[in-house]
Parts: C-alpha cells; structure tokens; sequence
C-alpha cells in the first residue's frame, strides 16, 4: 500500500464515511428506566399492565432512516396487570399461551420521518405465531450520548388469536384494541 | 299527589327515590349471586352492571340525602312506644348509611383489583386506592358483609311497615305508596 498513500487514504476515507452513512447508531436500552406497557379495556374500563422482561436492539439515526432498525423479543410470561387472576388468565392458552409462544417478536421496515423529533415506522409483530403489520408512532430526543424514545403503538387481539377462541370472543368483555406504550431510554 | 312531603304523607319525589333504590337493591343482590357461579368470562358483563347499577345507588342516595334535607320527612305516627320510634330512626339512619358505604366499598375494592369501575360504559371513576391483594380481600370482605347487613335491616324495616298496615291498619305503609290515605272509620 505504500506505493499508494493517497489510494489508501482515499480507501480509508470511503470506509470511515461508509460506515458513518451507512449504519445508524447502535444504543443499548437501559433496563431500569425503560418500560413496556399495554392499555387494554375490560368491561368498559381500561387496565394497564407492563411486561417486565424484553429486550430490544435499537439501531437509530434521525439521519439515516434507512439503516435504522428495531428489533424487540418480549417475554410474554413477563405480563403483570396487577392483578395476580387476570395475569393467570393472560399467560393462558386462551391468551398467550406462554408456553408454547414464550417470545412475541417485532421487527422495523421503514421509518419514515414527520417533523421534529416525530417519527413513524411500519413494522411486523409475532403474537402466538401470527405476523401482523403494526404500526409505530414516536418521538426521539437525543442529549449528548443518550436518548429517549417514546412511542405508542394499537393492535386487535382477536387479529393475533388473543382469546379469539370460547370464552373471551366478545369485545363487550374485553375490548379488541389494545394500546402499547414504550418509553425507552438509550445510551450510546 | 305532591311533589313534596307534607305533614302526613311523602311527596312523589321521596316515594320515586325510595322504590327506585328499592329496585336497584333487590338488582344488585341478584346480580351479585348469579356472578357468583360464572366462569372468568361470563362474570366480567355480570359484575359490571352490578358495578353501574351500584354507582347509581350512590348517586341517587345522594341526591336522595340532599332532597329529604331540603324537604323534611312526614312526623312518625304518634302514640308508639318509645323504642319503637328509636328502632325507625336508628335503622332509617343505617340505611341510608349503608346506601353510601356499600357502593363505595364496591367501587374501591375494584380499584384495589385493578379493574376500574365504568359506569355503563360511559364514563371511568377514578381509583383512590392502589392495587394490592390483601386491601382486595378485606375490602371484599367488608362490601359483602354490608350488603348483607343492608338486607337484614331492609327486610326488619319491611316487616315493621307491614306490621303497621296489616296489625295497626294505620297509614304509616300507605304514606310511602301512591294511594289514598285511610281514612279514620276504615
């Protein structure tokens, strides 16, 4: 390469802005202050839950939509409604099924920016084997190596087969839209 | 017949006020035992009319409290013993007492549950008390044992207005019932 410095250096140069361009930031998700939560309705009244253990890779760059990507695996045994009964009945095969679809899955495919710190992306959840589309809306607010991203997301249970089966069909007792709040907070 | 009480007779307001809460009572009890036998599912519709049901027993408790302080009761009948007059005011006090504490124990033993109370669907009280088995069960406790309390002093106050139109053959009954009064020679 010595009979080239300049051809190296210009080598180099593609290489370090290739990497820049064309991978957005990888964050690592703080455990204690990032939360997953779900707002469902029961008889007319909404209950909020939490699941206590997921993970998610979250590669993001406000600037390079392109080569963002989240990928979240939640523990489904992880649902806590604060209520001991209805947990049990969550984690049922009529719900979850815990046992045998221990993960739900949700992966990113385009982002798509909306002004500000606003943000939208189209993505695919696995829920009990079943992939749906489900859209994302959220904000990020990046300071100095770290970033809070917060987003909602709606979905129907019946279209994943949450206790679409007996019992728990009818919508007047459970509702079939389910909200899913997150509150991520990121480090570089 | 009045809207209002007069000295010898409640006026339709407090009769309407009485039977509808009367009602909605003898509801509550026959929704709560039919949830009673329910699977999870079946349970959850059930309950929540009793829940809606009960929210507007408090409602109409209160503005029942609030229209017999606006317009006084018709007298007792004279010429009874004492104790019987203590027994009609102490157990008029404990049922109205009770028409506000049972539902509100109700409303907060869901919140202790984390199940909200709706009104219909309509609208969603507020929880004042945080989820916690254990504030659950005592206050579960407590709602079934006032209700039942509620009963035992409604069927007593029904026996006594019974006793005073069927043995006294007086108008005590009749003064709560839109019909004519007896009249002395009857």
């Amino acid at each position: 390469m010595r009979k080239y410095p300049l051809l190296s250096y210009l080598f180099a140069l593609v290489l370090i802005c290739g990497s820049v361009a064309f991978a957005a930031t990888q964050w690592s998700v703080q455990p204690k202050e990032s939360k997953l939560t779900f707002v469902g309705t029961q008889a007319g009244a909404e209950f909020e839950g939490a699941f206590e253990r997921f993970t998610a890779d979250i590669k993001f760059d406000p600037q390079d939509l392109a080569g963002s990507r989240f990928d979240v695996k939640v523990e489904t045994a992880s649902v806590n409604s604060r209520d001991s009964e209805r947990d049990d009945t969550l984690k049922s095969d009529d719900f979850f099924a815990v046992k045998q679809f221990p993960t739900a899955h949700y992966v990113t495919e385009r982002f798509t920016a909306k002004g500000g710190n606003k943000f939208t992306a189209t993505g695919k959840l696995t829920l009990r084997n079943v992939t749906r589309d489900v859209p994302l809306e959220f904000t990020f607010e990046q300071k100095s190596g770290s970033a809070w991203l917060k987003g909602l997301a709606q979905l129907k249970r019946l279209e994943f087969g949450l206790g679409a089966q007996g019992d728990w069909k009818d919508t007047e007792s459970v509702g079939n839209e389910v909200k899913v709040g997150f509150v991520l907070l990121l480090k570089q | 017949m009045h809207l209002k009480n007069t000295l010898t007779r409640y006026g339709a307001v407090a009769q309407l006020f009485h039977w509808a809460i009367v009602a909605l009572i003898i509801t509550q009890f026959v929704l709560a035992e039919r949830a009673e036998g329910l699977r999870p599912a079946a349970k959850i519709p059930v309950l929540a009319t009793h829940k809606s049901v009960g929210i507007t027993i408090l409602g109409l408790a209160l503005l029942r409290l609030t229209w017999r302080l606006l317009n006084p009761v018709p007298p007792l009948p004279a010429g009874a013993p004492r104790w019987q007059d203590r027994a009609a005011h102490v157990s008029h006090f404990l049922l109205y007492a009770l028409l506000f504490i049972t539902p509100l124990l109700g409303w907060f033993m869901s919140s202790a549950r984390a199940f909200s109370v709706s009104w219909f669907g309509l609208f969603t009280l507020p929880d004042f008390i945080e989820p916690n088995k254990a504030t659950y069960q005592t206050l579960h406790a407590a709602h079934e044992f006032m209700a039942k309390s509620l009963a035992v002093i409604a069927i007593v106050h029904a026996a006594a207005a019974l006793k005073h139109h069927f043995l006294d053959r007086d108008n005590v009954l009749r003064r709560m019932l839109p019909v004519a009064e007896r009249t002395p020679h009857s």
